[in-house]
């Protein structure tokens, strides 16, 4: 598969560098188009525009640092601050509409009773993209 | 306010939707593929360097990153050699403690050891070798006015706290000019003792480097260039960079007296090593109280730099006050010993200054009681070389903190209040190292020849602020004023007998120059604070009246053409979008091109009116600012200038065009009244015009 525009969604996890890397490595073989996004998730008490300041910032310096990190593989990564309920929708609807044919999630490796967890947006990203989705797990932390 | 229809809304700063103004924080609501699903696109200028933080932009340090490859050269060599930005709030943890306080504001005391007794010796040794008796006493009194002095400067800490020293004394308390005349004192000496430091250093290398000798003006210089990279990587940064030498310094010195001591009092005392070049045994002046009075007054040229600490309690960690006391007693007794130390041994052992300042007096001292040669001898000539590098230091800690002190108050340009990327003031930096070097090259690197100018600022500035401290009791009348004032009262006593005892004997060897000096920059500085306030008093906003800001009449705009070209029409456009009264002026340098031009102009679809103004001398600047002046008289709106500028992709091609435009910009800098907009035209690339927003 050759994508030519790559969706990676950015969750400020130890997982994200790894993954950047990984898709600097697909998308300049495919010379495909990256956009990284970051999802705020806004709680239902809240609404759905409401300005969170440590979320924003956080979000903000996240998308700075995957642009420096970009920067350095060589990768012209196009950032996008979003807030929605629900990260996957969001996640899923940005790669429909910015016409993306790959979406990137990544997971740090986490367990939940014996088992590697997924994660509840991961997993609604696999089973509602229409595109093709490449979810990286981090390895297991020795 | 939220556009549910998913149209572009600026609502982060709770904008109406009428509200043109722009704004960099934007939000979208898009709709999702599911029924309500919703999501807000969030647009903030990312890769801009600004970062929205609570209804504010906050520049980041992306902001300060330099373009093209120049530029990014430029960035990296002064990230090399200063280190990375730091912002502001870091100041907190670029203050310093007791122990690296010491290295940096107490080094030039601390360094004063290496040179006051062989001050006190040359003076004394023009009256026969015999009078080198009289250093020991001589030392003696320096220390007990330097006692006084640290006693005195404590409860200048205490009564001050926010740093300012002499000048911040002396200006509450006896008035603006006696401020100003500390502070010009204390300038003059900050400098001289970067001047006077660099020269010991370098002197102290010559001494077991004698081929450096000849060149000890353009080591010197080198010297100031590697403390000037130093102090603008912070206070921090050079404190830490200068902490080991100093205690090394001390570590060495006091290793050599206990190892001097020790043989003396063992039955085996060092042989004396003789100068390279002495003085005649029978001197060539008598021994009169005068001589004596002036070895005295070079011998307190240890006693500077004690004003470094009460200037700089701002440096110090919490608490302030006591870090900085504790540092200025540590450096006070740290202090008197290695000098009291070495001036005992010194004479017991019965070395000689040199004439020719080709070997200082320690090295000599340290060669008779170690041995020539040996490494503990390497050891305290290359401390003692660092030490006087690092006193020269504390001019670098003073003089810019004080500028700035001075330029917040406006008695200083402004340049010396901006703080540089890592939290130093960049700019007094740089002047000081400037003026050290000027004067280390007019004294040919001698310290012999900077010591009479040295000292004199010092005791101005502790009369001042001990007399000011006297008044200051007196008036607050605060518990124990009285045993305040008495401690005070006797340190200006002791401080004003010095200093009129150092301007006497020192006067015709040099002095003279500081004495003429201190008050023809006090007077510079009450000049430049005129000019501040001339300039306050005609911008402050006074009334609630002036408060509203006023809705102007369109004015006249003068758009000068010299061809009609794309940048030409740019400017018009522009020109149009300002004011509905447009004049286009043109400067022909002859009838034919000027008929010519009217011609191409009547082509023009607009409705602009055209001058056209014949210059049979060929000048096109005169000939406009007249115009301009002739416009201006016969029209009460306000005239603005718009110039369209062409600007080329290279710097270099900046020559090739005559920048007519530039020259008529700098003619209409100081018109008065007149508004002067540059319409810049970017060229892109050869055979390609774009113009750039």
């Amino acid at each position: 598969m050759q994508p030519k525009r790559v969706l990676v969604a950015l969750a400020g996890t130890s997982a994200d560098p790894d993954m950047l890397r990984l898709v600097a490595a697909i998308a300049k073989s495919a010379k495909a188009e990256v956009i990284g996004i970051h999802v705020i998730e806004v709680r239902w008490n809240l609404p759905l525009d409401a300005v969170m300041e440590p979320e924003l910032d956080r979000g903000e310096e996240l998308l700075a640092s995957a642009k420096k990190l970009a920067d350095q593989t060589g990768l012209d990564l196009e950032t996008e601050l979003l807030q929605a309920r629900d990260a996957a929708a969001a996640i899923v609807d940005t790669a429909v509409e910015r016409k993306c044919d790959l979406i990137v999630v990544a997971m740090p490796f986490r367990k939940r009773l014996g088992r590697v967890y997924v994660g509840r947006t991961v997993q609604n990203v696999y089973v509602n993209a229409p595109c093709a989705v490449l979810a990286y797990r981090q390895e297991e932390t020795r | 306010m939220i556009d549910d229809e998913g149209k572009d809304d600026s609502t982060g700063s709770g904008k109406e939707k009428d509200d043109q103004s722009p704004s960099l924080d934007k939000r979208v609501t898009q709709p999702g593929r599911h029924v309500g699903d919703r999501y807000v696109r969030i647009v903030r200028p990312t890769g801009s360097g600004l970062r929205g933080h609570g209804g504010r932009w906050v520049a980041t340090e992306e902001t300060m990153e330099r373009t093209g490859r120049i530029g990014r050269a430029w960035d990296s060599a002064l990230r090399f050699l200063i280190g990375q930005r730091l912002e502001t709030e870091a100041e907190g943890e670029e203050r310093v403690g007791v122990a690296t306080g010491l290295p940096i504001l107490a080094s030039d005391n601390i360094s004063s050891s290496a040179y006051a007794t062989e001050e006190a010796m040359r003076v004394l040794a023009l009256a026969g070798t015999a009078a080198l008796a009289l250093t020991m006493p001589i030392a003696i009194a320096v220390v007990f006015v330097l006692a006084i002095v640290i006693l005195s400067e404590s409860r200048v800490i205490r009564a001050y706290p926010n740093g300012g020293g002499s000048y911040l004394v002396a200006r509450e308390n006896h008035g603006v000019i006696a401020g100003l005349v500390a502070a010009s004192a204390l300038l003059i000496d900050y400098v001289l003792t970067v001047a006077v430091s660099t020269a010991a250093g370098v002197a102290a290398i010559s001494s077991f480097v004698p081929e450096l000798h000849d060149y000890r003006v353009v080591a010197g210089l080198v010297l100031i260039a590697v403390l000037v990279i130093g102090n603008l990587r912070g206070v921090r940064e050079a404190g830490l960079l200068f902490a080991a030498p100093t205690y090394a310094y001390m570590i060495a010195m006091y290793g050599l007296v206990a190892f001097g001591l020790f043989r003396i009092m063992t039955g085996d005392p060092p042989a004396p090593v003789a100068p390279p070049n002495p003085f005649p045994p029978d001197g060539t002046a008598p021994l009169t109280l005068l001589l004596v009075l002036r070895a005295f007054a070079s011998g307190s040229v240890g006693l500077t730099g004690s004003e470094a600490v009460a200037n700089g309690v701002p440096s110090f960690r919490r608490p302030e006050t006591t870090n900085a006391i504790k540092t200025l007693v540590l450096m006070g007794t740290i202090f008197a010993t290695i000098f009291l130390a070495i001036t005992w041994l010194s004479t017991t052992i019965g070395i000689q200054p040199d004439i020719r300042e080709q070997e200082t007096v320690n090295s000599m001292m340290t060669k008779a009681i170690v041995g020539a040669g040996t490494p503990f001898y390497y050891i305290v000539q290359v401390t003692t070389a660092i030490i006087l590098l690092l006193a020269a230091n504390t001019g670098f800690t003073g003089f810019p903190r004080l500028a700035s002190v001075l330029a917040n108050d406006r008695f200083m340009p402004r340049h010396f209040a901006d703080v540089g990327s890592r939290l130093a003031f960049n700019f007094g930096i740089v002047v000081l190292a400037l003026l050290a070097c000027v004067i280390l090259a007019a004294f040919d690197g001698s310290v012999t020849n900077l010591v009479p100018l040295y000292t004199i600022g010092v005791f101005l500035a502790f009369t001042l602020s001990q007399s000011g401290l006297v008044r200051r009791w007196r008036r607050l009348r605060n518990p124990g004023w009285r045993f305040s004032i008495a401690i005070n009262a006797f340190g200006t006593v002791v401080t004003g007998t010095v200093l009129l005892v150092v301007a006497y004997t020192k006067f015709e060897h040099g002095a003279w120059m500081v004495l003429v000096l201190i008050p023809l920059i006090s007077a510079l500085l009450y000049g430049i604070h005129r000019h501040y306030q001339t300039v306050h008093d005609a911008l402050v906003l006074s009334g609630p009246d002036q408060h509203k800001v006023q809705t102007l009449p369109a004015p006249v705009v003068i758009v000068p053409i010299a061809r009609l070209d794309r940048a030409a029409l740019q400017a018009l456009a522009f020109a149009r979008s300002v004011s509905p009264i447009v004049k286009a002026v043109h400067v022909s340098t002859s009838k034919t091109s000027a008929e010519e031009f009217r011609k191409r102009w009547a082509q023009l679809d607009t409705d602009i009116k055209l001058d056209v103004v014949e210059s049979p001398y060929r000048s096109l600047v005169a000939p406009l600012l007249k115009y301009i002046d002739a416009m201006d008289k016969s029209d009460d709106r306000p005239i603005t200038v718009v110039l369209s500028e062409f600007v080329p992709h290279h710097w270099w091609e900046w020559l090739l065009h005559s920048q007519t435009a530039f020259r008529l910009k700098a003619a209409l800098l100081f018109r008065p009244n007149t508004i002067v907009i540059d319409v810049p035209y970017h060229f892109e690339e050869p055979g390609h015009h774009t113009r750039r927003k």
